[in-house]
């Protein structure tokens, strides 16, 4: 059976709409969010009321949990000062917006959903914040998706789609210890994974401007990009209007995102 | 010349495990750093002497450099150094007795210092943490799968990682392997093959068992302080 | 000017403006650039250095901003008034080049316009964190603040060094690069720190209020000044 995952709508009404709407049409009636309902985008209760009418699965991003904890990202994940300043601003702006009843639906967002084998996090299952680019290490990637106890991990955060097979893993060791000299060494076999990124509906970054999601069918574990155009104008003029930023409706228009990425895609904060 | 690291931990406020290695360390030859990594206090007795001996050494004494473990971070949390935190991990453990035990063997003059000291330190390729870049409290041993093991490495990218948690002694090395990884994204599939790097991990002991690292042969020797036994005849020196 | 045996001299000449098409005033970027990179550089713009220095081989090198191609090619093209400024300077130029027309200058240097708007920001003083600058320039050059068809500066870096950005809308990319000099870690640089713009519809408001953003406060500049004054006293040992 097919099911789609979607993530990073970040207050994008028009995206968001144009995605349900194309899963819709393909007749696919299990969705999976990934969290980052708000942020940055103009349309914050919006797109949260829609998620919450469509009854669709959720778990809590980066920026839904900043917006209950209040901002405790720590400095580090922001790339530059310009960033932390502008997603400052940006969440200073959600956070009067936002209804107590849809910041109550946000707190109310689990961190990881699983399903069987499959399990749905935002960042990756340390941190909604941790980022897991398509090139991180593939050791560490396995890792994360080994740790987990998962067969597939689908992830969002990262705002590029991709699936990432890792398969005929091995690691020889050798152990000393103080008890006895070193023995033979052994061969630990690691176990074939997947790790599927579903882009961003809301705040694409892959060198256009079109939304991103993924379908998964759970019987062959085929995975399917997809790429689905929206009104990008109808979201800029929005950004405008609210008075957000005028370079956040610049950056969306030319597929660049809101935002900058923090750069370092190993770091996992320490708070 | 040999230059030799000294690595202790878990000397929970025992100044007489504390004093025998360094008598140990001034009979041993090239020690020319003490590193100790965390868990300088603990439940079981009061702390107050081995802390002042940390921080004001005795003439003679190898100077310590000091990082903070899991019991100071206990101490620490519970004591408000951590913001909302409170000492959870060991409430949870031990109950409510230990937290009070804990609070009651170091005197509140010594919070500032050990509320200033670091995590962990890098020194050239090496890591030393008390637990892993991931959490103080993070257990790492022998037993530990070679993938977190490796993750720990990759995160701090460092070649040795030095760690007391599990209070074990051992030196695992990664000596062999790899991974294939394929990637699809919009841009279509890429193939991609990794081998596992050259990096160990090192579980230093605790208490009277402590770890001395040879820099220029990377060579580890376990050791137990005052021990009669021939520290040669330990570890793989 | 690396090639050249003898001394070298440099003079910018103002430009005229005409039609609408407004020029940029003199900020003082290529002369402290190629001061920098040239120390022994002699400033023409002091009519004394300039007669003293002219015995002998001198390369000045004289720039004045136009808008179009002089109608006549060689010294003849040349604008009386920039002659009669040139003289009183004691300066006689034996060639006149202008971009676009004379093989001699790098052609992809040269730009059309029909309107053109500037602006220009002294930063003087202002040190930069170094992902902000990288971001602002990118959205700057990329169009985020209006149609950018040339910018230049001089940037300030929390490590002392000043960094000449150059851009220009037909080239593909940025040219950054390091001045010699590098400002002591004690507080704000000296040295000269200027941004200056051209292009159209440009939002000078916003570029002013984004750069707000990016520069460094005093406490964090501190910051990343004390470690360098520690480094700077471990490497030489006070007796």
């Amino acid at each position: 059976m097919n099911h789609a995952i979607i993530s990073c709508l970040h207050a994008n009404l028009p995206a968001a709409e144009a995605v349900l709407n194309d899963i819709d049409r393909q007749g696919i009636g299990t969705i999976t969010c990934l969290g980052d309902l708000v942020g940055y985008g103009p349309q914050p209760n919006e797109v949260v009321e829609l998620i919450r009418k469509r009854g669709i699965a959720t778990c809590q991003g980066c920026w839904d949990e900043d917006i209950i904890d209040g901002l405790n990202a720590c400095e580090c994940s922001y790339p530059s000062q310009l960033a932390e300043r502008r997603g400052h601003l940006a969440h200073q702006w959600t956070d009067d917006q936002l209804t107590d009843e849809n910041k109550s639906f946000l707190a109310s967002l689990p961190t990881s959903l699983r399903r069987d084998r499959l399990l749905f996090v935002h960042g990756s299952p340390n941190s909604q914040h941790e980022y897991l680019l398509p090139d991180m290490d593939a050791f560490a990637a396995l890792e994360r998706v080994e740790t987990a106890g998962a067969d597939i991990l689908f992830c969002g955060h990262t705002h590029q789609p991709y699936v990432r097979e890792l398969r005929d893993g091995s690691i020889r060791v050798r152990l000393q210890n103080a008890d006895h000299e070193c023995d033979q060494g052994e061969e630990l076999t690691l176990p074939m994974r997947k790790i599927v990124n579903a882009g961003s509906v809301g705040e694409p970054r892959h060198g256009s401007t079109n939304a991103t999601y993924v379908i998964h069918n759970d019987a062959t574990d085929e995975v399917e990009i997809k790429e689905v155009p929206y009104d990008v104008d109808r979201t800029c003029q929005a950004i405008v209007e609210a008075g957000l930023p005028k370079v956040f409706a610049w950056r969306l228009s030319h597929g660049f995102e809101f935002a900058e990425q923090a750069e370092d895609a190993s770091h996992v904060c320490e708070r | 010349m040999i230059e030799r690291w000294a690595l202790v931990s878990g000397l929970r406020g025992d100044l007489e495990t504390y004093d025998l290695i360094q008598r140990d360390l001034k009979k041993t030859r090239g020690v020319t750093s003490l590193f100790v990594l965390g868990d300088l206090v603990g439940p079981e007795r009061n702390c107050d002497a081995l802390l002042d001996r940390l921080k004001n050494p005795h003439r003679g004494d190898l100077k310590p450099d000091c990082i903070y473990g899991w019991w100071e971070e206990q101490l620490l949390a519970e004591s408000g150094f951590r913001g909302e935190r409170k000492a959870d991990a060991l409430r949870l453990s031990q109950g409510e007795d230990a937290v009070s035990a804990l609070l009651n063997t170091v005197n509140p003059s010594h919070l500032k210092w050990l509320a200033s000291l670091q995590f962990g330190f890098i020194e050239l390729d090496c890591a030393l943490i008390h637990g892993s870049s991931s959490d103080v409290g993070d257990n790492l041993t022998s037993e530990t799968s070679p993938l977190i093991l490796l993750d720990r490495l990759t995160r701090l990218n460092v070649n040795r990682l030095f760690t007391a948690r599990s209070t074990k002694q051992f030196h695992l090395e990664l000596t062999g392997g790899g991974i294939n990884s394929q990637v699809k994204d919009l841009n279509g599939k890429r193939e991609q093959q990794q081998a596992v790097p050259k990096r160990s991990v090192i579980g230093i002991g605790a208490g009277l068992n402590y770890t001395l690292y040879d820099i220029g042969s990377d060579k580890t020797h376990f050791l137990t302080a005052g021990s009669k036994t021939n520290p040669k005849g330990k570890g793989f020196a | 000017m690396r090639s050249h045996q003898g001394k070298c001299g440099y003079l910018r000449l103002d430009g005229y403006s005409s039609n609408g098409l407004e020029q940029v005033s003199n900020s003082g970027i290529d002369k402290t650039f190629l001061k920098d990179q040239f120390p022994e550089l002699i400033d023409l713009s002091d009519s004394h250095h300039a007669s003293r220095s002219q015995q002998g081989d001198l390369l000045a090198l004289i720039e004045l901003p136009q808008f179009q191609a002089p109608q006549h090619a060689g010294l003849t093209g040349m604008d009386p008034r920039v002659k009669n400024q040139l003289e009183a300077l004691q300066l006689h130029p034996d060639r006149h080049l202008h971009f676009g027309r004379d093989p001699e200058l790098p052609n992809k240097d040269t730009l059309e316009f029909k309107k053109l708007e500037s602006f220009s920001l002294s930063l003087n003083a202002s040190v930069w964190d170094p992902p902000s600058l990288n971001t602002l320039w990118f959205e700057l050059v990329n169009g985020a603040y209006g149609d950018v068809y040339r910018a230049k500066a001089l940037m300030n870096l929390p490590d002392g060094r000043s960094m000449f950005f150059n851009w220009i809308v037909s080239q593909e990319s940025s040219q950054f690069l390091p001045l010699e000099e590098i400002s002591a870690p004690n507080g704000r640089p000296a040295s000269l720190s200027e941004l200056v713009v051209q292009g159209k519809h440009l939002d000078g408001l916003r570029i002013q209020s984004t750069i707000d953003l990016c520069l460094l406060n005093d406490a964090v500049l501190e910051m990343h000044q004390m470690p360098l004054r520690d480094r700077q006293k471990e490497a030489i040992p006070s007796t």
